[in-house]
């Protein structure tokens, strides 16, 4: 037995290693179950303690190197850039903080618009916000393989980082934290085949899970195929995984391609918006609810003031509009209800205004409906053409002592419009001289003409009954 | 040629000895450089220094012991730093480790060419175990895409032809 040990040593030795990692594996795959949570198939995974501590362990033995690595570029480049490059600094930063003045009062007005949008996601029970707090990370390493996409930032649970935290960039997203260490952490980035994100297509509101191919370009699966996804269109997180906040840019469709397998399906290849391949800096949204800092306060303020004041503008002129309207004429339908008290903005009903000397309320004047002019006028409409022949280029102006404000409509020559009033006429019954007034109801009497020959006087005319209720 | 492919020189069955410290820092650097050139070349980071690291001990200590352990270690941490299981890669270097053990013995192995063609198959043999123990033994969906393999391997042997004479100054002399 010694014998056959020592004769085969090696084969014994390489048999026990690969039998030990075997046996590892098998440990792994079965104690790898699914997040139910995720939503995405295959999308975080979780590991026995063992292999999370192999994991430890490579990344204690690695990242304070590639940390040093990458600390020392920073201070070279550091080095260059802000005591070797200083040329036109000055001129730059003036034109910088001009650019920033600017872009404070865009980013204000899109504060705006973000409360808008949060406002109505509140009312439609969505508990989701569109600014996030986010903690900014450095990338310090990758996997080194190009199986696995996988990056390792120079943050950890000690900055409050979890796992299946979202990481993004200014430009798109990036992918989820799979482990966190103590001070480092590990993304598993969009374009990794175990990687999985619910998306949607903006145009064609195509939704799908995306994931990494062998090329390490990210794709969306499982498409049925569909000839309205073309190159071009934006591609962003559904917000269905629990875990991308919904809206964020995730790319632009580059192409499409049929899957081989299943012939009805495609894959949607996507051009990724973060620069997947150069990544520095990493934003991790560590809470999805609303954070503001008190800069983007004050600037809030800021726009909200500057909105505020042109909201008093804009009333101040449509209360001009409206006392320019009292003044001048209007046709008033007078079918139209009237309203039973005047009411505020608040839809409060405004008291009456008190006479200072009687103490009394001072009565609204109603509001005299002007009659229309009929749509065929006859000689029995008020003011209508008179049949007499010697009435055609005559004008009844009424009787003497009709005033100008309780007249009835003259009559007019067939082809001209009938004179408007200057004033608001006044209310049946209002008028100046008794016995003028037009009792509603009563008609022309036939035959009577009212227009003379001559510019004879002719008695003051009734008003007819209306045929449609106009008075 | 036949001089070159038979242990003739008793120089060539020496087994290569080094300080106790290289042991340890080139496997670390092989891996922290693995880690970090991909994010200064991106996706054409065609190279496994791990595995050439693994292959040169393997081919110049002429031990399938000290190869087979050296490759599973080296091949585990390169998985702790993966999102994929932990012996993946392990396992394809290891097997790499000990068959590079054994051919040093049979073979001189001073030659940069025969250096150069070990790497490439090599490396080609650890693709090879690492789609395999995805797709087969683990059963995971895994794509992959053969001319990125061959890439890969002709830039370890490429690197190999450098890197080989550059650790061949580091051994101890006796």
């Amino acid at each position: 037995m010694e014998s056959f040990f020592s004769r085969y040593r090696n084969l014994v030795v390489l048999l026990a290693a690969l039998l030990l990692q075997v046996i590892g594996l098998a440990v792994q795959v079965r104690k790898t179950v699914p997040v139910e949570a995720s939503g995405v198939p295959g999308a975080g995974l979780r590991e026995g303690r063992s292999v999370q501590l192999i994991r430890l362990w490579a990344a204690d033995m690695v990242t304070p190197f590639e940390r040093g690595i990458h600390g020392t570029g920073q201070g070279l480049t550091g080095l260059w850039t802000n005591y070797l490059d200083l040329r036109h600094t000055r001129d730059e930063n003036r034109e910088l903080q001009k650019t920033i003045d600017r872009l404070r009062l865009e980013q204000a007005t899109l504060l705006e618009d973000a409360r808008q949008g949060q406002r109505l996601q509140t009312l439609e029970k969505f508990r989701e916000g569109y600014i996030y707090a986010t903690t900014p990370a450095q990338v310090i390493g990758t996997s080194g393989s190009s199986q696995s996409h996988v990056l390792w930032l120079d943050k950890g649970a000690d900055s409050g980082l979890k796992p299946d935290m979202a990481v993004i960039t200014g430009d798109g997203i990036v992918g989820k934290l799979r482990d966190v260490f103590e001070h480092t952490s590990q993304v598993l980035v969009i374009n990794d085949q175990t990687s999985g994100a619910g998306v949607v297509l903006a145009t064609t509101r195509i939704r799908g899970i995306l994931r990494g191919n062998a090329a390490g370009q990210p794709q969306v699966i499982n498409i049925l195929a569909d000839t309205r996804i073309l190159p071009g269109e934006p591609v962003l997180t559904a917000g269905g995984d629990q875990i991308f906040p919904r809206g964020l840019p995730v790319g632009v469709v580059e192409r499409v391609e049929r899957d081989r397998e299943r012939g009805s399906f495609i894959n949607v290849i996507v051009k990724p918006a973060a620069k997947l391949d150069n990544l520095d800096e990493v934003l991790v949204i560590t809470a999805l609810d609303a954070r503001l800092s008190p800069q983007q306060m004050a600037d809030l303020t800021t726009s909200e003031e500057l909105k505020g004041a042109e909201v008093a503008a804009d009333i101040e002129r449509k209360k001009a509009a409206a006392e320019m309207a009292e003044r001048l004429p209007g046709l008033v339908d007078p079918n139209a209800p009237v309203p039973a008290t005047a009411k505020d903005a608040n839809g409060k009903p405004i008291a009456p205004a008190i006479d200072p000397k009687t103490g009394q309320p001072v009565p609204v004047p109603p509001v005299i409906p002007k009659a229309l002019p009929a749509k065929h006028p006859d000689r029995f409409s008020p003011g209508g053409v008179s049949t007499g022949g010697a009435n055609l280029g005559g004008v009844d102006a009424g009787s003497p002592g009709d005033s100008g404000a309780d007249a009835a409509p003259v009559a007019a020559p067939v082809g001209v419009k009938p004179p408007v009033a200057k004033k608001p006429l006044t209310a049946p019954g209002t008028a100046t001289k008794p016995g003028t007034a037009a009792k509603p109801g009563t008609a022309t009497k036939p035959g009577v003409r009212t227009g003379g020959a001559g510019g004879m006087k002719s008695p003051a005319p009734k008003p007819a009954k209306p045929k449609n209720g106009v008075q | 040629m036949a001089q070159v492919l038979t242990p003739d020189y008793r120089r060539d069955l020496e087994i290569r000895r080094y300080p106790t410290y290289i042991y340890i820092l080139v496997p670390l650097a092989a891996l922290v450089l693995q880690a970090w050139l991909p994010r200064l070349i991106g996706r054409f980071a065609y190279m496994d220094l791990p595995l050439l690291v693994t292959i040169y001990f393997a081919l110049n200590r002429r031990s399938p012991i000290h190869g087979t352990v050296l490759g599973a270690v080296l091949g585990m941490a390169q998985d702790g730093l993966t999102a994929r299981a932990v012996g993946i890669h392990g396992i394809a270097n290891t097997v790499c480790g000990f068959l590079a053990a054994s051919i040093g013995i049979r073979i001189v192995v001073e030659n940069n060419l025969i250096r150069m063609v070990l790497n490439f198959m090599f490396s080609l043999l650890a693709s090879a175990m690492v789609v395999f123990i995805t797709r087969v033994l683990l059963g995971l969906e895994f794509q992959w895409n053969w001319l990125d393999e061959l890439l890969r391997a002709a830039g370890n042997g490429a690197i190999g032809l450098a890197l080989f004479p550059l650790l061949d100054r580091t051994q101890a002399r006796d």
